[in-house]
């Protein structure tokens, strides 16, 4: 044929790469079984901690999630394209998300923005050179009587000034929790 | 539903996302009508502001509802200009041209001009399949293909990425569309987003005539459409059957006629005696096999008759009754049957009595429909196995055999050599093999799409298909020249050959047609 067409009978990942998912991963997923109906229900859980382990959703890890919840690669690939919290290539490990919507806008949170790209020497969509963070803007944060917002992973910050940036960025637990996370992540006993 | 019940009125509501035989999504928002609701004060029945999907409200006694208001036409109007904003203009390349949903409702419902100044966003060609291809910036997302793979199929390969105006139908990467069904997706899709490799760019579709006709692949015989120019087959469609095959036909049917094309059919009568060979015309056929039988019925020769699960109905039993009325004692015996491979039941993995679709390992259309007529015409039968023990055993001198398999190695090497001891072989086939070679009388067969007769299916619905073209210079069709043989004379139709065998076997009275489904749907 005389025109581009992608093909897309062939894998793009290599047939004889090792499994990327440890058994305590597997382990981890397998023990959100007894609480659906549906194997296939456990496919958001499973990605959230897929996601955690290697810092994106490959698509090898794709194969090997739909073979665990014995559902079809191509569900998981429309879930994982679907949500922007899913990537499917590599990235930073922590992902810097700065609101830039109205409330947060109103009260500066542009040059929040700013600071957190000077910082990283990165700009939107874009990873530092170590490998740390990886940056995105979000639509609202729900954290409006904040404002203005950042988020690192699952943390948030409230009512960021310019100035702090540089020093939140620079702390090695940014992104840990002061709270116990959803069991939705952490099932009890893991 | 509202909008099944429209189209069954003989409405043109235009859709893209519902499909009778599949889930409903109500994405595409083409079908949106109004409704009236009970006023919440007075209980009053009053047109409801928001406009409510057709295909996604079922019928109810009383209710109200209109599509030729001026909210309705407006949405239609901007629902067609939002699915041609990326759109292509490149129907002049387009193989769905003239059967394009896109183009129709443009037409119809649709603006002249588009208000988009952007540059369109250019999506790419994807090879999703070893016969299919993904033309993505046609698509209008309907998902009918995606709920296909899904429900029907039950292979899942087809799913939307992405969300949005950046979505897109894909498949994952190494794991290509590729089931036994997947023809379908072509059919259903509205628009000239997948695209069969096979008919790519091969005929425009208006050029194409269109013949209703029965899939001989194998026993399930499914409704088909043969569509043809100028005597040149270019593609098999499925019909609406709802109690054969719905909407749908297998891949090993749609793809697997081309033998019929091959160069190497037999095409011309031809007769042996003694070592001679000569090449009658049509013409003298009749004469010729009437003579050499009722030579056979003077010296009260034992005779067979093998019928093949390839000829219709109507054809088989011509000869059946031309030659018992020449020698009552003739044995009928069905012939071999092509068996390959088990029962496949879709969605795959679903039990019998679940499946939407089956393909059966019986490869031919008719060996319920010999069947019937060796058990209803009565008198002595018997199996091709012991028919071969006859023939060596001299218990059987002579015989009619009809092939007419596109697997061209269909003769055992035991009836082969049987072949051999009879004093008169008179051969039907499409093909050259041992018998034709060693026939005395040999009539060169014509292809199901060259013929027209009925089949009977696995549950015994009979089915009449019509022919479409004819078949490579220099041969007859088989009802033609059987039906001279057998006497009569003037045009073979297979209807009025199907009125005389109904006079005598009431059971080929009831025909099974499928109904032709609402005009608009689609
Ligand atoms: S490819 Fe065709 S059937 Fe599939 S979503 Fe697009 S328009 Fe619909
Ligand atoms: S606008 Fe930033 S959190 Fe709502
Ligand atoms: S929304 Fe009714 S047909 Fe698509």
């Amino acid at each position: 044929m005389s025109w581009k067409a992608y093909d897309r009978n062939q894998p793009v990942m290599d047939p004889q790469a090792p499994p990327v998912l440890t058994e305590a991963v597997r382990e981890k997923i397998r023990s959100f079984f007894p609480r659906y109906e549906t194997k296939r229900a456990v496919l958001l859980p499973a990605l959230h901690i897929v996601q955690e382990l290697l810092g994106y959703v490959s698509y090898q890890a794709m194969k090997e999630i739909a073979d665990l919840l014995e559902i079809h690669a191509s569900d998981v690939l429309d879930v994982v394209s679907f949500y922007t919290h899913f990537a499917n290539h590599p990235k930073g490990r922590k992902t810097v998300m700065v609101c830039r919507s109205l409330s947060c806008e109103l009260m500066g949170g542009k040059a929040v923005l700013e600071a957190v790209k000077n910082t990283l020497q990165i700009q939107e969509h874009g990873t530092s050179t170590d490998g740390q963070y990886f940056l995105v803007t979000e639509e609202c944060l729900a954290e409006c009587d904040h404002a203005p917002c950042l988020k690192i992973n699952e943390r948030t910050y409230h009512q960021v000034k310019a100035t702090d940036v540089s020093r939140i960025l620079a702390d090695e637990k940014n992104a840990e929790l002061s709270i116990a996370r959803s069991s939705l992540f952490d099932p009890p006993g893991h | 539903m509202v909008l099944q019940a429209a189209l069954e009125a003989g409405m043109d509501i235009p859709h893209y996302c519902y499909h009778p035989s599949l889930s409903v999504v109500a994405s595409c928002r083409l079908c949106l009508m109004e409704m009236k609701v009970p006023d919440p004060k007075s209980g009053e029945l009053v047109w409801m502001p928001k406009l409510v999907p057709s295909c996604q409200t079922p019928v109810k006694e009383g209710m109200e509802v209109r599509f030729n208001s001026p909210a309705v036409q407006q949405n239609q109007q901007q629902c067609m200009e939002y699915f041609l904003l990326n759109h292509p203009l490149d129907c002049p390349v387009c193989d769905q041209a003239g059967e394009c949903y896109l183009q129709d409702y443009s037409y119809r419902f649709g603006q002249p001009t588009s208000r988009m100044v952007e540059e369109k966003l250019k999506n790419p060609k994807k090879d999703v399949g070893p016969r299919t291809l993904l033309y993505q910036d046609r698509c209008v997302m309907c998902s009918r293909c995606v709920r296909f793979t899904d429900e029907i199929a039950g292979t899942h390969e087809l799913t939307v990425v992405n969300r949005g105006n950046r979505a897109e139908i894909d498949v994952f990467p190494g794991l290509p569309l590729n089931n036994p069904l997947q023809g379908n997706v072509v059919d259903l899709c509205p628009v000239g987003s997948l695209l069969d490799k096979d008919f790519l760019f091969k005929q425009r579709v208006w050029l194409l005539r269109e013949t209703k006709s029965i899939c001989p692949g194998c026993s399930t015989g499914c409704a088909i459409r043969i569509d043809h120019n100028e005597g040149v087959i270019y593609r098999l469609k499925p019909r609406f059957s709802p109690k054969v095959n719905d909407y749908w036909m297998c891949d090993e049917g749609r793809f697997g006629w081309k033998y019929l094309q091959d160069g190497d059919r037999l095409t011309r009568p031809v007769v042996r005696r003694g070592g001679e060979v000569f090449y009658p015309r049509w013409e003298d056929i009749p004469e010729i096999i009437n003579y050499r039988l009722r030579k056979l019925a003077e010296q009260q020769t034992p005779t067979a008759v093998v019928l093949s699960p390839m000829l219709a109905c109507e054809e088989a039993w011509l000869i059946a009754s031309y030659v018992r009325a020449l020698l009552p004692q003739a044995v009928l015996v069905a012939s071999w049957l092509p068996v390959q491979g088990a029962e496949q039941n879709f969605p795959v993995g679903s039990p019998a009595e679940k499946a939407r679709f089956t393909i059966r390992p019986e490869k031919c259309p008719n060996r319920r429909g010999v069947e019937l007529l060796i058990n209803k015409l009565g008198g002595a039968s018997s199996t091709l196995e012991d028919l071969i023990k006859q023939v060596k055993e001299k218990k059987i001198k002579a015989a009619w055999i009809t092939g007419g398999y596109s697997q061209r190695d269909w003769v055992s090497k035991e009836l082969a050599a049987a072949a051999k001891e009879l004093e008169l072989l008179v051969m039907q086939d499409l093909y050259a093999n041992a018998l034709t070679d060693n026939s005395h009388v040999l009539l060169p067969s014509c292809c199901w799409a060259e013929r027209e007769g009925s089949f009977v299916n696995q549950a015994g619905l009979i089915q009449p298909f019509e022919r479409a073209v004819d078949g490579p210079e220099g041969t007859r069709r088989d009802g033609q020249y059987l039906y001279e043989i057998a006497g009569y004379s003037g045009l073979y139709r297979a209807e009025k050959v199907r009125e005389r065998m109904a006079e005598q076997l009431a059971e080929f009275r009831d025909i099974y047609v499928a109904p032709d489904p609402p005009e608009h749907q689609h």
